[in-house]
């Protein structure tokens, strides 16, 4: 209705814009006889450029009311949904989604997360689920070295907002990863193969075989020693000793177990432990 | 299995570090050993408050069968912590005030301070004030080993000394010699 209202008044603009200019075209023929043509060449083409500016000038009116439209329909949309938004998470992704198609980012703009996140609520949500991320990464930084498993960090988080696990996804988490990003503290999602996740809190970078003594040790509950990873990976004796020492005495990231009775120095991964409190 | 607390037989519930593997190793990462230390200290104190112990010995690490056993040792997971790093431990919560080498000059046994001299002293204060016992002269036996149990009761003679010395600072107690050995008297006041 509204564009085709809006199509017909462009079309009306227009043909004003080519009546008047004709009109003097035609004054200009009368008064110009024999000067030079080239002026009047020179005068024709003034008037276009003033049409075609004028034109374009009448597009972005009509798409600036389309977009204050578009604006007033989605402020509409979201604000009656907003609570939806904040509580569902298959509303909340379908919400995200629906914003990446046409290019809105629900952060983006000046401060504070802009107009879209103020009428949604979502950038206070994102936000607050970062703080509560950045508390369970800090409050088991020290028994973990910095390093969490997803799925330990989402029931942590539930946890602490008094929530059911499910409520609060994967997908929330690297969101709210990515707004802590300009606060440069490091927070990083680690993919350590296997579809598996974890959270890196600490400025270190994990290298591959780092990687893979955490996959290791997650399949058996966080025990990992030398024997198990030349058996499981086929590496050397040095290859997986490095790699365990490192992690040990350089990065923290595991704990040593001298008690086992089938091998004298067995590595725990703290982080791919399961603690329940 | 998940790591998970226990409520051992005395009814004292144990965290889930307790049965982490690791955390009966003394760790050769710094940064990781003091996160060890720390739990170890949190986890005698609390337990010696929930037993009224006073002292626990490096021994108490040597051979099963002392009172510490239920902490000292997780027979679920065959660990136990080793003397000497329950000797590390302690020469730790000495250095923090935690607890305090006694007799001194040895470092096998220490004195365990769930509650500071300062907080014994108050303690004490209190329950001979609530007991209508103030200036009677009491002995130390009295004190520690009254017909009716008390908070104090057991409490070491050093821990009593040093209680009774604190409040003798603020003119609340005054140590007396009587024929069978050492007494005190308390007065009312308000400690200031």
């Amino acid at each position: 209705m509204r564009n085709k209202s809006c199509g017909f008044k462009l079309w009306q603009v227009l043909e004003y814009q080519i009546a008047s200019t004709s009109r003097r075209c035609s004054e200009m023929h009368r008064v110009g006889g024999g000067i030079a043509a080239l002026e009047r060449h020179q005068q024709a083409q003034r008037s276009f450029a003033e049409l075609s500016s004028e034109i374009s000038q009448t597009q972005i009116t009509n798409l600036q009311s389309q977009l204050s439209q578009f604006r007033t329909a989605l402020a509409h949309f979201a604000s009656t949904h907003r609570d939806k938004i904040a509580k569902e998470p298959s509303f909340r992704h379908a919400f995200q989604q629906m914003c990446t198609s046409i290019g809105v980012d629900p952060l983006a703009g000046p401060r504070k997360g802009g107009w879209w996140a103020e009428l949604t609520g979502i950038g206070d949500w994102q936000y607050e689920l970062g703080v509560q991320i950045v508390d369970v990464c800090i409050s088991t930084r020290e028994i973990n070295g910095g390093l969490i498993e997803m799925a330990e960090l989402i029931r942590l988080v539930s946890r602490l907002r008094g929530v059911n696990s499910g409520e609060i996804t994967e997908e929330d988490i690297v969101r709210s990863i990515k707004t802590l990003e300009p606060l440069g503290a490091g927070y990083q999602v680690v993919d350590v193969g296997a579809g598996r996740k974890m959270v890196r809190s600490v400025v270190k970078e994990l290298d591959d075989d780092q990687m893979i003594v955490i996959t290791v040790a997650q399949d058996s509950r966080g025990r990992v020693d030398v024997d198990g990873l030349v058996q499981k990976r086929g590496w050397s004796v040095e290859r997986a000793r490095a790699a365990l020492e490192n992690m040990l005495l350089r990065d923290g990231l595991c704990w040593l177990d001298e008690q086992d009775e089938s091998c004298p120095q067995v590595y725990w991964v703290p982080s791919a432990m399961q603690w329940e409190e | 299995m998940a790591l998970s607390t226990h409520t051992t037989h005395s009814g004292f519930l144990l965290p889930s570090i307790h049965s982490a593997e690791p955390f009966f190793t003394q760790q050769p990462n710094p940064n990781t050993q003091r996160i060890v230390t720390e739990q170890w200290s949190r986890l005698i104190l609390s337990y010696a408050r929930h037993r009224n112990l006073f002292s626990i010995r490096v021994e108490d690490a040597e051979t099963a069968g002392s009172e510490w056993d239920e902490i000292l040792r997780n027979e679920r997971i065959k660990r136990r912590l080793l003397p000497s790093h329950l000797s590390h431990i302690l020469s730790e919560m000495v250095a923090k005030s935690q607890a305090a080498y006694e007799p001194p000059k040895q470092t096998r046994i220490v004195l365990l301070y769930w509650r500071l001299p300062e907080e014994w002293a108050e303690v004490l204060h209190q329950w001979v004030t609530s007991t209508g016992q103030l200036t009677t002269i009491l002995t130390f036996y009295e004190i520690t080993d009254p017909p009716v149990p008390s908070p104090l009761s057991g409490l070491p003679l050093v821990l009593l000394r040093k209680a009774i010395g604190i409040l003798a600072k603020t003119g609340r107690a005054q140590i007396i010699s009587i024929a069978d050995g050492e007494g005190a008297r308390f007065f009312a006041g308000t400690g200031k």
